[in-house]
């Protein structure tokens, strides 16, 4: 978005303020009645419009897309978390209209997330005859990923291609307009160091131990050998990239059942990183220390196995963090709004917003536990930085303008 | 034989899945540690979650809801803001 300042030389003090987003798409520049070009100040003044009298002066701030990244395995295509986060923003998500039906891309009015599997560089059978797995980064063209990322940041739409999953080809490409906020989910978002350093925040679903066999649809034993031969390239490219993200959301088996394997009931952890610009770490009751709460009692009637909730600082992966976590499901909504009335530094806003939120979307995998919980509030985590960063640039163009 | 549990998903995909295992049973009998083994799963890891996504999109359809979106008109689909 740009913000612009018109001076008709008629009348001075009709100053209006258009911010109408300027898209700079090469090609279509010729056509456009109004004549932009950027100087390295990144003053931006329409040539033609001065011959009638009037002068226009814009200064563009350099990033307009706020870019988030989500790595987690097979993560493209279900995509519960970014129902939640566009649902926080308001609006549904979907896919682009009227174009490729098997496009992986989701299009809200605030949010656009796109699949990294787009960027592969091998489709299925080139993958096949070399020998390498979709985790392998030669199945990737990292420097398109990089490039396409890094238009969309500054405002510029691209075409980018789309990688078929059902036929395992590579499709002609879509038209992606640059959004308020740019998702980019799949296995590699924070591989290449180019494209982490686009990244304003960043997620890890560590979703690796569930694996939910009715909804795969095919044996144990297939899964097992999955699991087993993905492992060394799994290892190797995606898990190192916890290291690197803002906020890691861990699904674990439950400790409330003893030798539980049934692994309906879930522990779930959200670890997150101090210090981060824009971001504020969740606690419970008390900042920095370590609490462990069972909520279930006389206030709140749980059935087996209950929930536990824990928090405290922690170490992870050579960095310091806030931990919460939560083991055991909710049968009930008014347990909910029970916890959230007990967590701070949420970014709700207003008092329930999370358990509405939770409401809203009863139907979604998740909702009874952690998982949905912890995706809910990296949505609001996520729409706070959103307006932190809005208000930061705004205060800068403010203050560069007096 | 293997149990295959993929009711809903297109005829197409639910076949493609076993065949793709199929695949990778063989081609890992060979050298289980190749690379060639590694990707073959990972072909079945990526059509069973096609699979899987085709299923949920098709589960999750209200029949009521997908006839009203084209007719809007009708006496039963018909809502009003105010």
């Amino acid at each position: 978005m740009a913000v612009c300042t018109i001076y008709t030389a008629h009348s001075l003090n009709t100053t209006s303020q258009i911010t109408k987003p300027i898209k700079p798409h090469f090609g279509s520049h010729q056509k456009q009645q109004i004549f932009l070009f950027t100087t390295s100040k990144r003053i931006i003044t329409t040539t033609p419009s001065r011959a009638l009298g009037s002068d226009i002066s814009c200064v563009a701030e350099e990033q307009k897309t706020i870019v988030i990244g989500l790595a987690a395995d097979s993560g493209c295509g279900k995509s519960t978390f970014m129902r939640r986060l566009t649902s926080v923003f308001g609006g549904a998500a979907e896919p682009p209209k009227g174009g490729n039906p098997d496009s992986n891309t989701l299009i809200s009015d605030t949010t656009t997330v796109i699949c990294l599997d787009d960027y592969h560089s091998l489709d299925r059978t080139g993958r096949k005859k070399k020998g390498v797995t979709a985790l392998d980064p030669r199945a990737n063209d990292f420097d398109l990923m990089y490039e396409q990322v890094k238009a969309i940041k500054e405002g510029i739409a691209v075409e980018k291609p789309i990688y078929n999953h059902v036929s395992g080809l590579l499709d002609p490409p879509e038209l992606i307009q640059p959004p308020k906020i740019l998702v980019i989910e799949g296995l590699h978002p924070m591989y290449d160091s180019r494209v982490r350093d686009l990244l304003d925040f960043s997620i890890y679903l560590d979703i690796s131990n569930e694996r939910d066999m009715a909804e795969r649809g095919h044996s144990l034993e297939s899964i097992k050998a999955s699991i087993e031969a993905r492992k060394p390239d799994f290892d190797a490219y995606i898990d190192p990239q916890k290291a690197f993200a803002d906020a890691v959301i861990e699904v674990l088996p439950t400790q409330l059942i003893p030798d539980d394997n049934e692994g309906k009931v879930l522990r779930v952890r959200l670890i997150m990183k101090e210090g981060v610009k824009f971001f504020e770490p969740v606690y419970l009751f008390d900042e920095g220390s370590t609490i462990s709460w069972i909520p279930c009692g006389r206030k709140l009637t749980c059935s087996y196995p209950g929930i536990k909730f824990a928090y405290g600082p922690d170490s992870y992966k050579g960095h310091e963090v806030s931990v919460l976590e939560m083991d055991g499901q909710f049968d009930r909504l008014d347990e909910l709004i029970y916890v959230e009335s007990h967590l701070s530094n949420i970014s709700t806003k207003f008092y329930g917003e999370i358990t509405q939120q939770m409401l809203k979307h009863a139907d979604f995998p998740g909702s009874n536990n952690g998982t949905g919980l912890f995706q809910t509030i990296v949505g609001l985590k996520i729409r706070d930085l959103f307006e932190q960063i809005v208000t930061s640039r705004v205060g800068a163009l403010q203050s560069a303008k007096a | 034989r293997m149990y295959v549990r993929a009711r809903a998903a297109p005829e197409g995909l639910t076949n493609k899945v076993e065949e793709s295992i199929k695949t990778a049973e063989e081609v890992c009998a060979g050298d289980p540690v190749s690379g060639e083994c590694a990707a073959a799963w990972d072909e079945v890891e990526e059509v069973s979650a096609a699979a899987s996504d085709a299923r949920l999109k098709k589960k999750s359809s209200d029949p009521l809801e997908e006839y009203c979106k084209d007719n809007m008109e009708a006496d039963e689909c018909r809502t009003y803001e105010d």
